[in-house]
């Protein structure tokens, strides 16, 4: 195939991707910090994290996507590359929850629990997105209880396509459902009537600058396990 | 259980006028200590320090794993060099 190298990766349209999230991300964070934006009483300055916290949430969506696609095609295909993919893509999944739960419990700590001292008190939206984070952790422990490959492969595919059922319900429909401290029980957890619409301006070229950024990231980790792979094939007993 | 309802601040009177979970909101009487140490420099220019503090943990959580890529490649690196396989990688 053109354009790709011994490890199955198309290396000339990840550096083009490469180099226009990297210009792209830069523009984002100059612009989420000098674009004007109405001060709002307890938000203040912070609703400016409306352009990092919450791409967090949608990149992860993302990587859950990307994840989940690879693991059905491991059980159609038993293609081992779709399982380094899978892996890889839910691994990046859990990085970004991560970041999307501690950025979100440092906004709140200024915010919500000003004055309090509390930087988590169970928000249930907040303790559903944690759920969900631990759900894709599972996946790497169970992972991590298996030795044959083959078999790895398939029974975490299995165990990726129901956990990323539960994405919709946990990190999309609960956020607009529940009633909490946390916005979006009206319809939406990123715009509320409080925030100004010049903030999509940013918001969400930030979306896709991020989701870009996960791609690189994770393309950075495939290509890495698929050189392994074949190093291991090539040193295999025969 | 996930949702605890013995909130850290207790409900007051007011809450029957709010959501179950935004007890802290809900206090009319939201504890206006002063501002000590971290509340005092992070609340300052308009809670700017909030943003630069959230920017900070995602490039900082970002390099850690651009760095542990690192530490793979540098792995196969060596495997490379030396012929000799390391061990596989972990699942």
């Amino acid at each position: 195939m053109a354009n790709t190298n011994t490890s199955g990766v198309n290396v000339r349209r990840y550096r083009i991707i490469r180099n226009v999230v990297i210009g792209w991300m830069t523009v984002v964070v100059l612009g989420a910090f000098l674009l004007d934006i109405p001060r709002i009483n307890i938000l203040e300055h912070t609703a400016r994290n409306l352009y990092f916290h919450v791409p967090m949430w949608f990149t992860m969506m993302a990587a859950t996507l990307v994840s989940a696609y690879h693991s059905l095609r491991l059980l159609q295909t038993g293609a081992p590359v779709r399982d380094v993919r899978a892996k890889s893509a839910a691994l990046l999944a859990v990085v970004f929850g991560v970041l999307g739960l501690v950025t979100g419990s440092v906004w709140a700590r200024f915010t919500w629990y000003q004055g309090t001292d509390l930087w988590w008190n169970f928000d249930p939206k907040q303790s559903m997105a944690a759920v969900q984070v631990l759900i894709y952790g599972a996946y790497f422990v169970l992972r991590s209880g298996i030795d044959d490959d083959r078999k790895r492969a398939r029974i975490a595919a299995v165990y990726n396509l129901f956990a990323v059922v539960t994405v919709p319900f946990l990190l999309y429909v609960l956020p607009r459902q529940m009633e909490s401290l946390h916005p979006g029980a009206e319809g939406n957890p990123a715009f509320s009537d409080i925030t100004h619409p010049i903030m999509r301006l940013i918001f969400y070229p930030a979306c896709i600058g991020f989701i870009g950024l996960f791609w690189v990231l994770y393309t950075q980790r495939v290509r890495t396990a698929l050189v392994q792979r074949r190093l291991d094939d090539a040193h295999a007993p025969l | 259980m996930f949702f605890p309802t013995d909130q850290a601040v207790p409900d007051t009177a007011q809450a029957a006028a709010s959501t179950p979970y935004d007890s802290v909101w809900a206090n009319p009487e939201v504890p206006t200590k002063a501002a000590d140490g971290l509340e005092a420099v992070m609340l300052a220019q308009d809670k700017l320090y909030v943003v630069l503090a959230v920017v900070l943990i995602i490039w900082i959580g970002l390099i850690v794993f651009v760095l542990r890529t690192d530490q793979r490649l540098r792995k196969l690196e060596r495997s490379v060099e030396t012929g000799i396989p390391e061990e596989p990688a972990e699942a």
